[in-house]
């Protein structure tokens, strides 16, 4: 059984590496068919001497054969080298974008993830247990509703009440203007704790209330769904029967329910992972916020090949070690998965 | 169950609105801020923090408020008047530029700056070979430190405008610690500006604060704080929160025009120097044809534009050469006058078109580098030109990115294009424009002896009068040839919240921060 899962492991693992080379291969070869280029895009319509050009390009290395720019750029990577930008600005190593925007990516992605999960159990479970009356039918609405949301409008409307209207929130960025906070992790909440910069918690946690709201709600449509159909399923079981026979509290009797709906939403996680990081690159545009989609979403108007090609590498690697570790859970949880 | 859903309800509600109405500091958006902290928006980037590299307007804006150079504009003119040098003469024929600096200048840590400061920052410009580069070398041969004050250039040729290039962050000396022969994008050390960079999270936020040592007068404002955003909806957000004190570049004509109507804000208008205007392959069918040019640019109905795609936040010009600069002239509108259809329809019948055998030509636009308004425009220009009866428009689009490729391989027949001055001198508007070579980038394949002839001699010239006569002859082959049509110069548009005074920007269309205060 441990070998089992062991091998299962570094097979799943593995898998990644031709997904990767697929995607950059597409990707590489994408950018370079479609005319223009990052030198071009930042000369713009300047009056540059076609000596300085030449100059530009080769600066950029762009002057070298593809196979030989495909090859040295994939060499580059596999020595954890994403290359530097070659487009506004030009030669800055493209690692340290991702370092610097990754993390506010991912403290989104982890937010949403739980707003979504948090708001798709409790309206599941509401719709399962009100199952056939009203209240099922409005967590059903909710859920379609929810599912086919356009979030840079949702995100828009957010605004308008919250911020415009109320004044309760900021409507984008990560902090208030000039609060000052330490970066550690890039985490801005989990950074002021450490910190103890208790201006900087409060001014993080209210800039993202917005944001994380936006594209939780948007995702805990699917798991309404899912677990409410879950629940049904098991409440109709023997076994619940038999608990409710016996005397155990409603309140337990849903624990244990719920335990077992949960198997089904854990691979849902694992594909929303990837989902909720497509839905970071609209959020982060409708919220300023500096992560990894608008940095995508700038360089793809630069056309700058490095920055596209390492994000989207990198993007990759991360959904797929998600998508492991999620597969790990999965068999961990489930006694009846085979390896 | 139902009662704990109303508790769990309850519970959430209460600790939303305790984070959210902002009862712990920072509420309203905006934080507790103090008065001498100003806070400005913009949707645009700063690219590159070294003038050796930098070359879009916004960086030049920040570069201009944390660096200077040996001249500069007085603000809210287009007069040069001394900087960082007192003094200066030149020779007979323009070519010896000496400048005198100022005593006891310093950088903004304290270190001294001296002209071997100046002339170092300079050579590490023609090094490095940036962007911007052609700004010195085109026309400084060599520039030379005489004395701790003393710095003479070398021109090339005789330029009369130099005084104006000097204005340009090229030009402008940095601080010891930017690399000699290196671009350093991220470099915050500045210069000897009004102020200095005491935070730099690339595009997030950029915390500039008084330069103690900055020989001027000191900024109003000890504090400015310049966040950056990814769209105009997102910034007008932003400033109806009060989370910002300045929308600057860029709001969209309608944000502008719903931002007029609110009343909750200045809204403050300034003539802006940036043009757009429509480029005509003159080496390929049927644009090749004068009278086809000729025709297109009397089809084309300005004040409509303006209206229309721009909510009158542009006005139309009939000219390369901006309004309101000197030897400007409104030659388009002289000639050919505004959607004149009678006249675009007898200029296609002498070129052989008819309602049954019309004149078909692409139009092409990019999509996000000029606005959102672009597609809006090509959409006018089509029903402008269709009106006629006499000719059928193809409208097309593309990025950025390979829309310049096409437009430098001269791919494009008929195609719209904007431009920023480098400097403020007619020369900026017509050389890179019309001079055969000079205008390779824009792909018009333009060429006339004549016009060269006259642009050359206007560069050397250094007598303002004697220059204005060749331009304005300059002006009148442009309508004649028409290579490109000018359509529409822009406005700059500042909206700040009531209490924000002292707004300053020039003819040079830079934001000078050191003005502002808030009452």
């Amino acid at each position: 059984m441990a070998r089992g899962l062991g091998q299962y492991i570094i097979i799943r693992a593995l898998m990644i590496i031709p997904t990767i080379l697929i995607l950059y291969t597409l990707v590489f070869f994408f950018l370079r068919i479609l005319p223009g280029n990052p030198v071009m895009a930042v000369v713009g319509t300047k009056n540059i001497p076609p000596e300085q050009l030449e100059h530009l390009m080769h600066m950029a290395g762009l002057d070298k054969p593809l196979y030989v720019q495909y090859f040295d750029y994939l060499k580059g990577v596999l020595h954890g080298d994403f290359g530097v930008t070659l487009a506004f600005p030009m030669g800055k190593p493209v690692w340290d974008y991702i370092a610097q925007r990754f993390p506010a990516t991912l403290e989104l992605a982890l937010w949403a993830f739980t707003v979504s999960v948090l708001l798709g159990l409790l309206t599941g479970v509401i719709g399962a247990t009100k199952k056939g009356t009203k209240t099922d039918s409005a967590m059903r609405v909710y859920s379609i509703v929810a599912y086919t949301l356009f979030i840079p409008w949702f995100g828009m409307m957010l605004q308008y009440l919250f911020g415009i209207h109320l004044h309760w929130l900021p409507t984008s960025g990560r902090l208030d203007p000039g609060i000052n906070l330490h970066a550690v992790t890039g985490l801005y909440v989990l950074d002021s704790i450490i910190t103890g910069n208790w201006d900087a918690l409060v001014s993080s946690v209210r800039h993202l209330i917005l944001p994380a709201l936006t594209l939780g709600i948007v995702l805990s449509g699917a798991y309404t769904r899912l677990v409410r159909n879950n629940m049904v399923d098991v409440l109709s079981q023997d076994f619940i029967r038999a608990y409710h026979a016996r005397g155990v509290e409603d309140r337990k009797v849903m624990w244990y329910a719920l335990k077992n709906a949960f198997i089904p939403v854990v691979t849902l996680m694992g594909l929303q992972f990837a989902i909720l990081l497509g839905g970071a690159v609209l959020t982060e545009t409708t919220f300023s916020w500096p992560g990894m989609g608008t940095f995508l979403v700038d360089r793809i108007d630069y056309r700058d090949y490095n920055a596209i090609q390492g994000a989207v590498i990198f993007f990759a690697f991360f959904v797929g070690i998600i998508s492991l570790i999620v597969d790990i859970v999965y068999a961990l949880l489930d006694p009846r998965v085979k390896y | 169950m139902r009662r704990q859903y109303a508790t769990l309800a309850l519970v959430f509600l209460v600790v939303f609105s305790v984070v959210a109405s902002g009862c712990i500091s920072g509420g309203g958006g905006g934080g507790e801020e103090q008065p001498t902290t100003i806070v400005i928006g913009v949707t645009d980037k700063v690219t590159d923090l070294d003038p050796a590299n930098a070359y879009d307007f916004y960086t030049w804006e920040v570069l201009n408020n944390v660096m200077e150079g040996l001249v500069k504009y007085k603000p809210g003119t287009l007069e040069i008047e001394p900087a960082l040098a007192e003094s200066w003469e030149v020779n007979e024929d323009s070519t010896v530029w000496t400048f005198h600096l100022r005593k006891d200048l310093k950088f903004a840590d304290g270190t001294p700056l001296t002209a071997k400061d100046v002339v170092r920052s300079i050579e590490r410009v023609m090094t490095i070979q940036g962007d911007p580069s052609w700004l010195v070398t085109d026309f400084v041969d060599k520039v030379e430190a005489k004395d701790d004050y003393t710095v003479v250039f070398y021109l090339k040729q005789p330029t009369a405008y130099f005084l104006a290039l000097l204005t340009t962050p090229p030009y402008f000396p940095v601080h010891p610690d930017y690399a000699p022969d290196q671009i350093q994008s991220d470099q915050t050390a500045g210069g000897a500006g009004p102020y200095k960079i005491t935070k730099w999270v690339r595009d997030e936020e950029l915390v500039l604060e008084a330069n103690p040592n900055y020989y001027g007068e000191k900024p109003k404002t000890e504090k400015i704080i310049i966040k950056f955003y990814r769209d105009a909806s997102t910034m007008r957000l932003a400033l109806q929160n009060g989370e910002i004190d300045i929308a600057w570049r860029t709001l969209r004509p309608s944000d502008i025009d719903s931002l007029k109507k609110d009343g909750n804000f200045n809204v403050i208008e300034v003539p802006g120097g940036f043009i757009r205007y429509i480029c005509l392959n003159t080496k390929n069918d049927p644009t090749s044809n004068v009278k086809v040019r000729q025709a297109l640019a009397a089809a084309v109905n300005r004040p409509e534009i303006a209206q229309k795609v721009f909510m009158g936040t542009v006005e139309p010009l009939y000219s390369l050469v901006p309004n309101g600069m000197w030897s400007h002239k409104d030659v388009f509108k002289d000639k050919y006058g505004d959607g004149n259809l009678e006249l675009a329809k007898k200029l296609l019948s002498e070129a052989g078109y008819s309602e049954s055998n019309p004149l078909e030509i692409q139009l092409w636009y990019t999509p996000t580098h000029y606005g959102d308004t672009e597609a809006d425009l090509a959409q006018i220009l089509k029903e402008q030109w269709e009106k006629t009866g006499m000719i059928k428009v193809t409208i097309k689009s593309a990025e950025w990115g390979t829309y310049t490729d096409y437009a430098r391989n001269g791919q494009m027949q008929v195609y719209l294009l904007g431009w920023y001055p480098d400097y403020l001198d007619p020369d900026d508007y017509t050389t890179p424009f019309l001079k055969t070579g000079a205008n390779k980038w824009a792909g018009t394949g333009y060429s006339n002896p004549t016009m060269d002839d006259l642009l050359s001699q206007a560069q050397r010239l250094s007598d303002q009068n004697e220059r204005t006569k060749l331009y304005e002859q300059v002006q009148d082959i442009l309508a004649q040839d028409v290579p490109y049509i000018p359509l529409i110069q822009g406005k700059l548009f500042v909206v700040t919240q009531k209490n924000v005074k002292g707004v300053t920007i020039g003819p040079d269309m830079i934001f000078r921060y050191s003005t502002l205060y808030k009452e």
